[in-house]
């Protein structure tokens, strides 16, 4: 068995000094590839990015919330009461913390200038910690506040106190509508994330206690509850156990239940679909380029029939002369792929620029591109080096 | 390898082709038995078959009926491989045309035929700087083809034809394309080659000068072939061929 390394080494060197050649018609068929290369490169990188960066947010601020609320929609619908919302946690294991929201809007004043424009938010000090919001000074709300007129201020309404001269905030007189508040606690800024159940809306709020919300607020009812489930709870367990809570107290209730998981699981779908979006446009650059491989590989081997004869006279098997002209396209290919990861890493690091993601090479589109690149030059270069391998080397000599 | 290397014989070989409806029939019952280092002409005008049974005797092509024995083998019936393998090993073909390849160095083209028997490039490099050397071409190892002369390329064609140390030269109008001069030379070459490794060689030529310097001449017509005369071995390798 004579040894096959030397021939492919052979080969892999003629076909680099072949393509090296041809250089339009390698120029043309690499564009096809390329394209193809890059959208696939795109659509494995701008999935894992947003991945990771849903991972990232969710992992910050929390896949274990979910929102109770009734359905608005029904018409004479109830409303959850105080004594539920705060019960919930007490009453139900999968619930590890539970608060309940009354939902006003409202002008800040503060020394009789406008600082802000916004939530008015009566709620209890679980509020706070599952919807992971900290203070940066002072202290937060909680029942034992009761009906008192005390309030805690978002990042951005403290800021624009600040600039109105005030000092501490802590200590100072807010009016909040036509109502006299003292403020007890500053918030730390806190992004909000509109991927997450509930929109908090921190930084441009004022929160109050539950038990004093009714005077600022135009609807006094509940609007929703928040609620954190326990440790290693699966959501839908949760989901299941407050729906047969309220419906042993309250049973006309209809109860709307948003969990993050089940948001984490649509921003997934969204994402296939938006790969399956570049997948199908890097499928069909890909078909067009190996297309064009196949061309350039065809006029190849028609060019070269007598070379291949005189190889064969010398004593070049089929194969050898297949392997020759595979290796030819892969190379193509490969080449073409290597710059489509270029594009596409580029493609993608400009979307990541759009979308303020943070941008990463994954080793893995770097490999699936490679691979892909790989698989079309065998598979578009199969049938010319078949042609090649089957050439009659008797023709091929004669020819001129 | 069964010795002597280089013996072969055809026995009743015919071979016809068809094209729709015609059959023509191009070899019409060869037989032709050459001895290991015999140095054989085998003249004839075009379309006498000279082509198709040099194909045959080098392994290109199959006879239809008929046997091929090379050193006591039949090799009619072995498939493409088999051929390709033992073409690889046992032949060397030198071209009217040369058909070196165009973008191979004179040392690369002399190295084919060892690459496709898996020689690691170094050492068929070795053996192809050795043959070049002895074939007069030492000094042309890195030139292209199209930067070599007609004898040059001939000389670096008969390199690649003997660097795989094959029993049988296979040689179709190796002058053909040569001035006078070049074509003595190059004759030459041959003859020497022959007495001093002792190669079969085989030539086709329509050059009655060329098929006077061999031992054995033959003449092929309408598909027949005739043993025209023969010399006793020895008195050829001296004997410059003088074209008419």
């Amino acid at each position: 068995m004579p040894g096959i390394l030397p021939i492919l080494g052979a080969n892999a060197r003629q076909a680099v000094d072949s393509l090296a050649r041809a250089r339009l018609r390698t120029a043309l068929g690499l564009v096809g590839i390329m394209i193809g290369i890059s959208s696939v490169i795109a659509m494995v990188s701008l999935g894992e990015i947003a991945k990771e960066q849903a991972r990232r947010q969710f992992e910050a601020l929390g896949t274990d919330v979910l929102l109770v609320r009734t359905l608005t929609t029904m018409a004479g619908s109830q409303a959850i009461s105080l004594a539920d919302a705060i019960g919930l946690a007490e009453a139900v294991p999968a619930v590890a913390e539970a608060a309940p929201r009354i939902l006003g809007h409202g002008e800040f004043r503060h020394a009789g200038r406008k600082v802000g424009q916004g939530r008015v938010q009566g709620v209890t000090a679980a509020f706070a910690s599952i919807n992971r919001m900290s203070l940066q000074a002072g202290r937060f709300v909680s029942l034992l506040d009761a009906d008192r007129h005390f309030c805690v201020v978002g990042a951005a309404v403290a800021d624009a106190m600040r600039q109105g001269g005030a000092r501490r905030i802590v200590g100072e007189t807010l009016e909040v509508g036509d109502i006299l508040f003292t403020v007890v606690g500053v918030l730390d800024p806190r992004p909000e994330n509109y991927a997450l159940p509930v929109q908090v809306e921190a930084d441009q709020s004022v929160f109050v206690p539950i038990g004093a919300a009714g005077r600022v607020a135009d609807n006094p009812a509940i609007e929703l509850a928040v609620a954190r489930s326990s440790a290693g709870v699966d959501y839908r367990a949760a989901v299941a156990d407050i729906r047969s809570w309220f419906r042993g107290r309250s049973p006309d209730l209809q109860l709307d239940i948003i969990t993050a998981k089940e948001l984490i699981a649509q921003m997934e779908a969204q994402m296939q679909t938006f790969a399956l979006l570049l997948g199908s446009v890097g499928s069909i650059s890909l078909v067009v380029g190996g297309i064009g491989i196949m061309n350039i590989m065809l006029v190849s081997v028609a060019e070269r029939r007598r070379e291949i004869a005189i190889r064969r006279a010398l004593g070049a098997r089929r194969r050898d002369i297949q392997s020759q002209f595979l290796i030819e396209s892969v190379i193509l290919t490969l080449a073409g792929g290597l710059l489509g990861i270029l594009l596409g890493l580029a493609a993608t690091w400009a979307i990541c620029r759009f979308t303020g993601w943070e941008f990463l090479i994954s080793g893995m589109s770097v490999a699936s591109g490679l691979g892909t690149a790989a698989a079309a030059g065998l598979f578009f270069g199969f049938q010319p080096a078949r042609q090649a391998a089957r050439l009659d080397p008797i023709a091929g000599l004669q020819a001129e | 390898m069964t010795a002597p290397r280089g013996a072969l014989r055809l026995i009743d070989v015919r071979k016809s082709y068809r094209v729709g409806p015609v059959t023509t029939e191009v070899l019409r019952g060869v037989d032709l038995e050459i001895g290991a280092g015999d140095l054989v002409s085998i003249m004839g005008p075009s379309g006498s078959g000279k082509t198709t049974l040099m194909n045959i005797v080098g392994l290109l092509d199959r006879p239809s009926t008929g046997r091929h024995v090379l050193d006591g083998r039949d090799v009619s019936g072995l498939g493409d491989d088999a051929l390709s393998r033992l073409r690889n090993a046992h032949v060397g073909f030198v071209f009217q045309a040369f058909h070196l390849l165009p973008r191979l160095t004179a040392a690369e083209n002399v190295c084919v035929p060892l690459v496709y028997r898996g020689t690691g490039r170094r050492k068929a490099l070795g053996r192809a700087r050795a043959i070049l050397e002895r074939v007069g071409m030492g000094d042309r190892l890195e030139h292209r083809p199209d930067q070599l002369s007609g004898g040059q390329k001939q000389r670096v064609a008969i390199a690649r034809a003997l660097v795989g140390l094959p029993a049988l030269l296979l040689a179709d109008e190796p002058t053909g394309a040569l001035d006078a001069d070049t074509a003595d030379e190059t004759m030459g070459l041959l003859l020497e080659l022959n007495a001093e490794q002792g190669v079969t060689v085989l030539i086709i030529t329509h050059d009655p000068a060329v098929a006077r310097c061999c031992t054995r001449r033959m003449r092929i017509d309408g598909g027949q072939l005739h043993e025209e005369d023969s010399r006793p071995p020895g008195s050829a390798g001296s004997t410059a061929p003088r074209r008419a």
